[in-house]
């Protein structure tokens, strides 16, 4: 079943807008402060400007500093934004000098500026300021005591500037952004169209068209394009087999008919009662093998080409044979000869596994000995456990099967060389393909009483295991 | 007895007709699922053969229907389908036993004995094989009609050979009816089939022993 | 219910009172009233809601009140840096009206303190003066005339006094920068017992009265008008170069009147407002589009392109600043009083 779990467009806009939205936060927090360090800093190299302007209209006499403020560092501390303006020369001791406004320098702040050129933020009358301090020493004939200047502006200037660097930022970010998302759109289209170049080319197959694919995909699809291919291969060798068991199967059931055809044929030309009779046990024989086989072909060709998904299940192994002996002990087929149950295992025998699956594999074992011994031959089922394996062994006294023909018996339609007998030819093929369902090894050997030796090992699965 | 054939190929209803009808059984033979529902709704019968594929419907449905009116009677499940999950389905559904077709028609005489002999000693409370019959309510054991006064431990080994009648009665259970749940040597039940074997020599019933599965009552001529 | 009609009573009431009773406006200036009338008949017409109390007052009293007693609402005055520092301490209102927004930019500071008369600097003369000399045009000339008529001239010389008035001390601080010779030219009034008076009123009522024969640095605005009805008195703008002032207007931080107040400074620069000024006043109008015979493009277009307004910035406030208004007086002093030293 497809589910379809969104877009990959969509998914990878998710992605880009995510990244954008993230990368664009701290951008534009770093542009933030960019802007207002860069205002910042260019207003206070205007601070600093006005400073130095007011310093050259200081001059001593007789050791006794004299101000004349200059107009031009005051059109400087006010710049064009029109700022209001403060300026305060200080002595050595605080007291001002002179001032254009009613605010006091805080002692510290003097204090710092007596160290080195400072720059503070204040808030008086009303309004934001940034101020900027400096002492000015004068070498002269005398000592001199030492003044300090300090010098203010508000702030709407340097607000200003920053909002405009600011917005300079954004309107760059934004355009980035778009730029970026038309470049993306169209790298998804490029980037997508091989994906579009495969499907066009499997929509295009026809349900027997099983060739391996002709695409030019790039890497990141090359998995898939042989994932593909390999599900092609499989398709393909399965598609073979089945055409090729099918030429089989017609082959065997056929020829029984066509027997079943040709005696009933004779026997209905036939005048006398023991012809006749002897014609229909003939004719019952045939039908009931061919019925047989036409049920254990219909088996097989389910286990080989059952598609999809089987649900396998936890299987106490030595309870399954037992019960399945239980019942085939009791049928008729069974009726001449000694089919026995060695005993059990203590140890548990779990296995995972389908159980009417196993049940027809120990089936058809046990049926393909009734069938290939002669009566009274004795057949035993015997499970047994190691450390990672359970073992289901069945093995009969009968005449054997020569050890060259071993290695073919769990092909379809092979019989050990015994054609002879009512079988199919099909229950080892059948307990082939179970046991390659269940991973488990299948060995036909030789008994120890000159019999047929068949063994299943099958993986031993620990209990509380899940599938 | 009375047993109702449900199956739609007139060949196979022909045959199972023909093999049943002389066993002193009165055989009805229906081809469809309406036709056959309608029987069922008219009259009682001893036994039901069921075959699941009909033309115009499924026979689990015709079963389930007869489950569902409280009717026990004993139904046979014929199929051509073999996929075991219909079997399991079956026997969910309430069914007593299952044949898959092809079938041979001796195995499908033993089947039918089979069931309506247990229907018949669940009616009647007595079970029995041949000659042998037991008295679930008196315990009491009866060889042609001759009660036989025999040891506690073989009368339960009696019963529980007949319980399972014709199918294979395991061994453990066995054990397990004659000598409760007291440990006992592996061979300590052999020797209580031992001494019924000699009692039931020359009254045509023998036990047969299962190798590492268990017994079973068998007529000496089948 | 009752709830109800008290609420209703409650949002009416002050509606109704507002119609029924005009608004009050006060205005604290420094300019002179029969001067302004016809500005303020003018708005009054256009507002009958608003009832202008105008304070006419010296610059020095005005500037005292902006910062102490009950607010005004409009302040105006033509002492500019004093002005300038109001707004720099924060007591002017920042306005955002149509008006405003459109005044030129060299007219005003802060979107709060606009300058609405462009007002020339100027000499003026007896006729007695020229019937002795030839009439001064630039500071050069005046110079002259007083380097070689000390005799003539000694206390027929008048100015402001630049401790008293602040435009004065604003003239005299421009008219320093322009010119360094701007000292000898203390000088030589100083040699000339030079009669310092507070107002261009008096200037002009000593010119008149024959007391003074030449007036230095006098309101171009009133001595034009001036001159008109008194004929023996010549106004001269002078021809190397003209200070320009401007009056300042600003609305009070703390106005009790906000409203009344802003509507009085968008007609203050509005067009009909300007063309009040520049028509029936001779304070001259400022806007380009305004017709009349007071107008600073008129002005421009009659004594070319050396007039040079006092610029409404920052740097006004350097010449308040009290260690250099002090070295300025101080420098006053003794320029002026050079003979005397020297006697």
């Amino acid at each position: 079943m497809i589910e379809v779990t969104g877009s990959l467009k969509s998914r990878l806009a998710l992605w880009l807008l995510v990244t954008v939205s993230g990368l664009g936060a701290l951008l534009l927090l770093e542009a933030y402060f960019g802007a207002r360090n860069a205002a910042q800093r260019a207003f206070d190299s205007q601070l600093e400007a006005a400073g130095l302007t007011i310093a050259e209209g200081i001059q001593w006499q007789g050791g006794q500093p004299v101000v004349k403020i200059p107009a031009a560092a005051l059109s400087i501390l006010a710049t064009h934004h029109q700022e209001r303006v403060f300026y305060a020369v200080l002595d050595a001791r605080g007291e001002t000098i002179t001032a254009d406004l009613d605010f006091s320098v805080p002692a510290a702040w003097q204090d710092a500026a007596a160290q080195r050129p400072v720059w503070r933020d204040a808030r008086f009358l009303g309004a934001d300021w940034r101020l900027h301090g400096r002492e000015l020493e004068s070498a002269g004939w005398q000592t001199q005591d030492p003044v300090q200047i300090w010098v203010g502006h508000t702030l709407s200037g340097r607000r200003a500037l920053a909002h405009e660097l600011f917005e300079r930022s954004v309107s760059r970010f934004l355009a980035m952004v778009l730029l970026a998302g038309v470049l993306m759109l169209l790298a998804m289209r490029a980037a997508l169209t091989p994906m579009r170049r495969l499907r066009h080319l499997l929509r295009q197959r026809t349900a027997e068209d099983m060739r391996p694919l002709d695409a030019r995909v790039p890497e990141e699809l090359r998995e898939l394009a042989e994932t593909l291919d390999t599900l092609f291969a499989r398709q393909r060798d399965s598609h073979d087999a089945l055409l090729r068991f099918t030429a089989d199967a017609s082959h065997q059931l056929k020829t029984p008919l066509a027997g079943l055809q040709h005696t009933s044929e004779l026997a209905l030309e036939e005048r006398s009662p023991e012809a006749w009779h002897e014609a229909l046990t003939m004719i019952h024989r045939r039908a009931a093998d061919t019925s047989r086989l036409a049920s254990q072909l219909l088996s097989l060709a389910r286990l080989r080409h059952l598609t999809g998904h089987h649900e396998t299940q936890c299987v106490e192994l030595a309870t399954l044979v037992r019960d399945t002996l239980l019942e085939s002990a009791a049928s008729l087929a069974a009726r001449d000869h000694d089919l026995g149950l060695a005993p059990l295992p203590e140890a548990p025998t779990t296995i995972r596994g389908e159980p009417w699956a196993l049940r027809e594999l120990l089936g058809n074992l046990i049926d393909n000995a009734l069938r290939y011994t002669p009566a009274g031959t004795t057949i035993t089922v015997r499970v047994k456990r190691d450390a990672e394996s359970v073992e289901l062994v069945v093995e009969d006294d009968g005449p054997g099967v020569p050890t060259a023909w071993l290695g073919r018996l769990h092909q379809p339609f092979e019989r050990g060389g015994r054609q002879d007998t009512e079988g199919s030819g099909l229950g080892l093929a059948i307990v082939h393909s179970i046991a390659l369902r269940h991973a488990a090894e299948l060995s036909l050997e030789a008994g120890d009483q000159g019999g047929l030796r068949v063994r299943l090992r099958f993986p031993f699965a620990a209990t509380g295991t899940t599938s | 007895m009375r047993i109702l054939v449900v199956e739609d190929d007139a060949l196979l209803a022909r045959s199972l007709n023909k093999s049943l009808a002389p066993l002193g059984h009165q055989v009805e033979s229906f081809t469809t699922y309406q036709a056959a529902h309608a029987a069922m709704e008219r009259a009682e019968f001893d036994l039901i053969l069921l075959d699941l594929g009909l033309p115009d419907g499924d026979g689990l449905g015709l079963l389930s229907w007869l489950r569902d009116r409280g009717n026990a009677t004993p139904v046979l499940i014929i199929t051509a389908r073999d996929a075991i999950d219909d079997r399991v389905r079956g026997l969910d559904e309430g069914a007593d036993d299952y044949l898959a077709k092809p079938f041979s028609l001796a195995e499908l005489e033993a089947r039918v004995r089979a069931l309506l002999r247990r229907s018949q000693q669940r009616t009647s409370n007595r079970l029995s094989l041949g000659p042998l019959s037991f008295d679930a309510q008196s315990g009491a054991v009866y060889l042609d009609a001759t009660p036989l006064d025999l040891p506690h431990r073989e009368r339960c080994l009696i019963e529980g050979l007949l319980q399972h009648g014709e199918r294979i009665a395991p061994r453990e259970l066995l054990e397990n009816r004659v000598f409760g749940f007291a440990e006992v040597g592996s061979n300590a039940l052999e020797v209580y089939v031992s001494r019924l074997r000699k009692r039931l020599e020359g009254s045509g019933l023998r036990v047969r022993t299962f190798r590492g599965l268990g017994y079973r009552l068998e007529m000496d001529t089948p | 219910m009752k709830t109800w009609m008290a609420a209703l009573l409650l949002t009416i009431a002050p509606v109704l009172a507002g119609a029924a009773q005009a608004q009050p406006l006060r205005i604290e200036a420094a300019l002179d009233r029969e001067v302004v009338q016809p500005l303020l008949d003018a708005f009054a017409r256009q507002n009958p809601d608003i009832e202008v109390h105008f304070h006419d007052r010296s610059t020095r009293e005005v500037d005292r009140r902006v910062a102490a007693g009950p607010p005004p609402d409009v302040v105006i005055s033509s002492a500019m840096p004093w002005q300038l520092a109001r707004v720099n301490q924060g007591y002017a209102r920042r306005l955002d009206t149509p008006e405003t927004r459109n005044w030129p930019q060299w007219a005003k500071w802060r979107d709060a303190v606009f300058g609405f008369t462009f007002e020339p600097i100027v000499m003026a003369y007896r006729l007695d003066l020229a019937r002795h000399m030839l009439p001064p045009t630039t500071h050069a000339d005046l110079h002259d005339l007083l380097d070689t008529h000390p005799a003539l001239l000694r206390g027929r010389v008048t100015t402001y006094s630049p401790s008293v008035s602040g435009i004065g001390y604003t003239l005299f601080q421009q008219d320093a920068r322009y010119s360094s010779r701007f000292w000898d030219l203390v000088a030589a009034m100083g040699a000339a017992d030079v009669a310092l008076e507070d107002e261009t009123r008096a200037m002009l009522e000593g010119l008149t009265q024959g007391r003074y024969w030449l007036g230095y640095n006098l309101l171009g605005s009133y001595a034009m008008v001036w001159a008109q009805d008194h004929p023996e008195v010549m106004v001269q703008v002078p021809k190397d170069y003209a200070l320009v002032l401007m009056r300042m207007a600003f609305v009070h931080r703390d106005a009790p009147h906000p409203r009344a107040a802003i509507r009085f400074m968008e007609f203050l620069l509005s067009r009909a407002g300007q063309r009040v000024l520049a028509g029936q006043t001779p304070l001259f109008s400022i806007r380009p589009d305004v017709v009349g015979p007071y107008t600073a493009q008129r002005l421009r277009d009659q004594v070319g392109d050396h007039l040079y307004p006092i610029p409404l910035d920052a740097s006004l406030l350097a010449f308040i600043d009290p260690k250099r208004r002090a070295a300025f007086m101080d420098r006053w002093r003794r320029e002026i009083n050079i003979l005397e030293d020297g006697d």
